[in-house]
């Protein structure tokens, strides 16, 4: 009855306010969220878009609101976050702290002024600088201010399984010859070699972002953005190279998910997975025992010439909306607390973008040297305009492909779909 | 002649019940074996999905209660169905009987009806944008503002029911109330309404499904957790259920329990309300 | 004024107020968010930020959209083939259910039972069926085409048809089993007389009879499957590639995430014009038939 009340109270209210201001309809503008209270508590939402940091990151949540008692935050973690925080940014609705990978969505955000500027915090010292300029290159006209604090960098390249390397007596492959040998003693040896889990169709992307940037010509995005090059001029190669790895690859490919792919490598169902540090959190997590490693993609023969994905995994940033800006970069002073970088770092097996933060585990340390000597390359689809749905035509590249088209036929059309989605979405 | 009716009259058609349970075995029964069975397993006990569970792990269900914060999306969707449910019996049968009896009377009632029935060509999907930015900037983008658009939404559905029915009752009751001395309000609430109960029946169990199982609006209006649908509640969850599919179906199923509680229970009664509805409609 | 006109019965001013704040409420949250977004389908705002209007680009764009024509194409497909296969299996069943069986009430409550369950959470439950379940059976029987995930496959569509038809023939069942309890016992027992039965009775005699039912199934269906969302966004997301991505989905999508605010509700404006159709051709329907019966 009480609800009933309530909501009779509302609709006049509602009704009332509908009339005066129904037929200007306007945005009533960005307005900062009322800090809700429970027991005089600030209470602040944080929002990661990431699945696989939940545990630690309530982990470290419950620490920092055991800690001190004037805050509490709120950690949600939506799936397909990437669309729930662009409804809200629509809604005017952020939530007031975001956990977000250094993408076109971080790009998105900031250019749309919804980020807080973090210039001047003492937070900042302790955060490597390499990793700030990343961030720059993403913000508007490269400016150079903090919209957001670097916190943990990933690595994406070939997850193996060490024991079953072994087994087959293969080391480490260098080049891409010495993969494709790889690929075939597996393959005679009557184990599957890849597991992909095109399903779910963003884990198609790590190939491309291994292969792209090494095989591009210089400038690329520049000059495609100005239009004198294409990605059908200089882009097959990336999709020769995933004919050949698909067919190495465990049969329904296409429809196996994420979820699925990561709990029958952990099971030993193949012997390599190409995709990022975060995936090995999930791995772990299905089996704990197993032998995971991780080395970079060989796009070429010439084993200096390959590198390592590396970008920034998860960054803070407090919005505009945020009830309580002190509180917030508190939270994030403590996060970037060095026992704490160190937690998140451990349990994610991911790298800090912390000073004097190492990343010790055994399940990362094939790419270990290649990150502390910066030879790494940034996921090349962060540079593409938002909106560029490049997992989606990667995805209908192998739905044609298994639907027998012709594969010069195949790689021309998709390189000219991107081609033409990159310029309709490069006009607006 | 006599020999045919004995006939129509006594004998079951034995082959068509096997065939109908056989089929509902198959394809209704089966796919909830599978969902309950999963929900009741053991991570371990995976490896054939099918088969019955060697433990019953009852832990899945308390897993998913509190990983989900069951109880409170339980109350926000209870909430919802059930504010909804009333208001929009109570306003809409209202609406539609002020609307029918004057039609022939006012041309602003005729306007109004065809106003109400020709939106029930804008489907939800086709306001969505728009609606979300206003829904945000009047602040309805929580539990109550959600059950107040379900109340407006589902105007043009039910006034369209409702004046049918309101058509049939006899205008010679409001003449009587009105010699009696009765308002217009007190002769739809003392006399009308209590007769329209078929039909609210019938719109009562419509709204209930609709907002109970609703999946879209709330995805795209409700974005803090704590008002979270259950339906909604399972997607935003997906991520974090990962492989624990266990837990996933026992999840998926205390929010089917409810309802096949109700249907257990009103099951002759939701069938044909819902019939009837169509049929009218 | 107050005086009663002989000619025109006058309204009772509460019957006023009976409507209007229902009308101010309703065109406030109804209406004019949907002239405001047949206003932004002119414009190029990204749902936040600056904007300006650009004339008919939008739709100009829509046409040449090879996007947007496999959504429609898709959504077209589905939609159709639901429809059919939703009434003819429907009416299928209901003859069956309207035959002389037993324990009749508890197989009809079976056969309801999928209307009651939430589409999301059936997509969810089939998602797993398809990835886990059936391609595990059909590797042990030995059946290539089943032994593949079908949602990962150029029949993905098909996955995304079955759970649709699963769920709805639940709905049109019921109401094909009203249609045929109308159909007086005494029409059959003549017809047995005459010899007519099995398929030959269904068409010259049932169907006829049932034609209404049969035409406002096809046409509220039509519109239901056109706006196919929960089951796409719990089973595909619309993929592979964009093969199974409905209007619906699209708009959701691409209209907040894609920065395609703008064109998305001109996405959304083009849906209604279809919808409205439909929905104009059923009134057409029903007037004939209210004709035809009075």
């Amino acid at each position: 009855m009480k609800g009933k009340k309530f909501l009779a109270l509302g609709l006049t209210a509602v009704m009332g306010a509908g009339m005066l201001t129904g037929c200007s309809g306007g945005d009533s503008g960005s307005t900062a969220k009322e800090t809700k209270s429970s027991n005089g508590k600030t209470e602040l939402e944080f929002l990661s878009t990431k699945a696989e940091n939940k545990d630690t990151l309530q982990k470290l949540v419950d620490a920092y609101n055991e800690s001190q008692d004037k805050v509490v935050i709120n950690l949600t973690q939506p799936a397909d976050a990437g669309t729930v925080l662009k409804t809200r940014m629509t809604k005017n609705d952020l939530p007031d702290m975001v956990a977000m990978g250094g993408d076109f969505n971080y790009a998105e955000l900031q250019s749309a002024g919804v980020l807080t500027d973090l210039s001047g915090s003492d937070m900042l010292d302790s955060i490597n600088e390499s990793y700030m300029n990343m961030l720059y290159q993403l913000n508007k006209d490269q400016e150079e201010k903090p919209y957001g604090i670097p916190y943990a960098t990933n690595s994406s390249g070939i997850i193996y399984n060490q024991d079953i390397f072994e087994a087959n007596g293969i080391t480490v492959p260098e080049t891409y010859s010495e993969l494709m040998d790889a690929c075939e003693t597996l393959k005679a040896a009557g184990v599957t070699p890849f597991e992909f889990t095109y399903k779910d169709a963003w884990t198609i992307l790590p190939v491309w972002n291994s292969v792209a940037p090494i095989i591009q010509p210089e400038n690329f995005y520049t000059d495609r953005k100005a239009g004198s090059t294409t990605f059908a001029d200089t882009h097959a190669e990336v999709m020769e190279k995933y004919i050949e790895l698909v067919n190495y690859a465990q049969t329904d490919y296409m429809g196996t998910s994420y979820d699925d792919g990561n709990k029958k490598f952990a099971a030993g169902e193949a012997a390599m997975m190409i995709n990022g540090s975060w995936a090995i959190t999930e791995i772990k997590k299905a089996n704990p025992d197993i032998n995971v490693n991780q080395f970079k993609f060989p796009t070429t023969d010439d084993a200096a010439k390959n590198m390592v994905n590396s970008g920034v995994d998860v960054l803070l940033g407090v919005t505009t909306s945020c009830g309580d800006v002190d509180a917030a970069k508190d939270f994030i002073s403590f996060m970037v607390q060095k026992e704490n970088a160190q937690l998140y770092a451990e349990e994610q097996f991911a790298f800090s973008a912390v000073k004097g933060v190492e990343q010790n585990d055994p399940s990362v340390a094939g790419v270990k040297d290649d990150i502390e000597a910066g030879n790494v390359v940034d996921f090349p689809d962060h540079y593409y305009p938002s909106g560029l749905d490049l997992s989606a035509d990667l995805s209908g590249f192998f739905l044609e492909k298994n639907n027998g088209k012709d594969d010069a036929e195949n790689i021309e059309a998709v390189l000219k779909k991107i081609d033409s989605d990159y310029d309709t979405l490069n006009v607006n | 002649m006599e020999k045919t009716t004995m006939k129509v009259k006594d004998k079951f058609n034995w082959p068509m019940t096997i065939l109908l349970i056989a089929l509902s075995v198959i394809f209704i029964l089966g796919p909830l074996y599978i969902a309950v069975v999963i929900a009741v397993k053991d991570p371990s006990d995976m490896a054939n999905v099918l088969s019955w569970p060697k433990v019953f792990r009852w832990q899945n269900f308390a897993d998913a209660w509190t990983m989900t914060n069951y109880p409170q999306k339980f109350f926000n969707t209870f909430f919802i169905t059930v504010v909804n449910l009333l208001f929009t019996i109570l306003s809409n049968s209202m609406v539609a009987y002020a609307i029918t009896r004057n039609r022939g009377k006012s041309r602003f009632f005729n306007m109004m009806y065809y106003y109400f029935v020709s939106a029930m060509f804008i489907p939800f999907n086709v306001i969505m944008l728009p609606l979300v930015k206003q829904a945000s900037a009047f602040n309805l983008d929580n539990i109550y503002g959600i059950t107040f658009l379900y109340i407006i939404f589902g105007l043009p559905m039910n006034i369209f029911l409702y004046t049918g029915f309101v058509k049939s009752l006899p205008v010679a009751l409001d003449e009587a109330a009105y010699i009696d001395g009765a308002t217009p309000f007190q002769t739809f609430f003392k006399i009308i309404f209590p007769l329209m109960k078929p039909m609210s029946a019938t719109v009562a169990i419509l709204s209930f499904m609709w907002t109970w199982n609703d999946f879209l609006m709330p995805l795209v209006l409700l974005s803090d957790q704590k008002d979270q649908t259950l339906q909604l509640a399972q997607y935003v969850f997906k991520g974090q259920f990962n492989t624990q599919y266990n837990l996933a179906f026992a999840s998926y199923l205390l929010v089917l329990i409810p309802i096949l509680l109700v249907y257990i229970f009103c099951q002759k009664w939701i069938i044909a309300g819902v019939t009837s509805g169509a049929v009218k409609a | 004024m107050k005086k009663k006109s002989a000619l025109k019965p006058k309204v009772n001013p509460a019957f006023y107020l009976m409507v209007v704040p229902f009308v101010v409420l309703f065109f406030a949250f109804h209406t004019i968010p949907f002239l405001r977004g047949i206003f932004y389908s002119f414009t190029d705002w990204k749902g936040y930020g600056i904007w300006n209007t650009v004339g008919l680009r939008n739709y100009i764009q829509f046409f040449k959209d090879p996007a947007i024509g496999q959504t429609y194409a898709f959504t077209l497909k589905f939609a159709v083939s639901a429809t059919i296969l939703v009434n003819v299996l429907s009416l299928a069943l209901a003859c069956g259910l309207n035959a002389k069986i037993k324990f009749k009430n508890t197989i009809k409550a079976v056969y309801f039972l999928p209307y009651m369950l939430g589409t999301l959470i059936i997509g969810f439950v089939f998602n797993f069926i398809f990835g886990n379940v059936i391609p595990l059976m059909g590797q042990s029987l030995g059946i290539e085409a089943l032994s593949t995930n079908i949602l990962g496959t150029n029949k993905a569509w098909l996955g995304i048809l079955f759970v649709t038809v699963w769920q709805s023939m639940a709905f049109n069942t019921m109401i094909y089993l009203s249609g045929l309890q109308t159909v007086d016992k005494d029409v059959y027992e003549a017809a047995d007389l005459d010899g007519a039965t099995g398929f030959k009775r269904f068409r010259t005699i049932t169907f006829p009879l049932i034609a209404p039912f049969f035409t406002i199934n096809m046409v509220l269906s039509v519109k239901n499957f056109l706006m196919a969302f929960d089951q796409i966004m719990a089973m595909t997301g619309g993929g592979p590639g964009t093969s199974t991505t409905s209007i619906s989905v699209l708009i959701y999508k691409r209209g907040f995430d894609g920065g395609q605010f703008a064109y998305q509700s001109a996405n959304a404006v083009i849906l209604f014009l279809i919808i409205a159709g439909i929905s104009i051709f059923q009134l057409k329907v029903l007037e004939k038939r209210e004709a035809k019966m009075s």
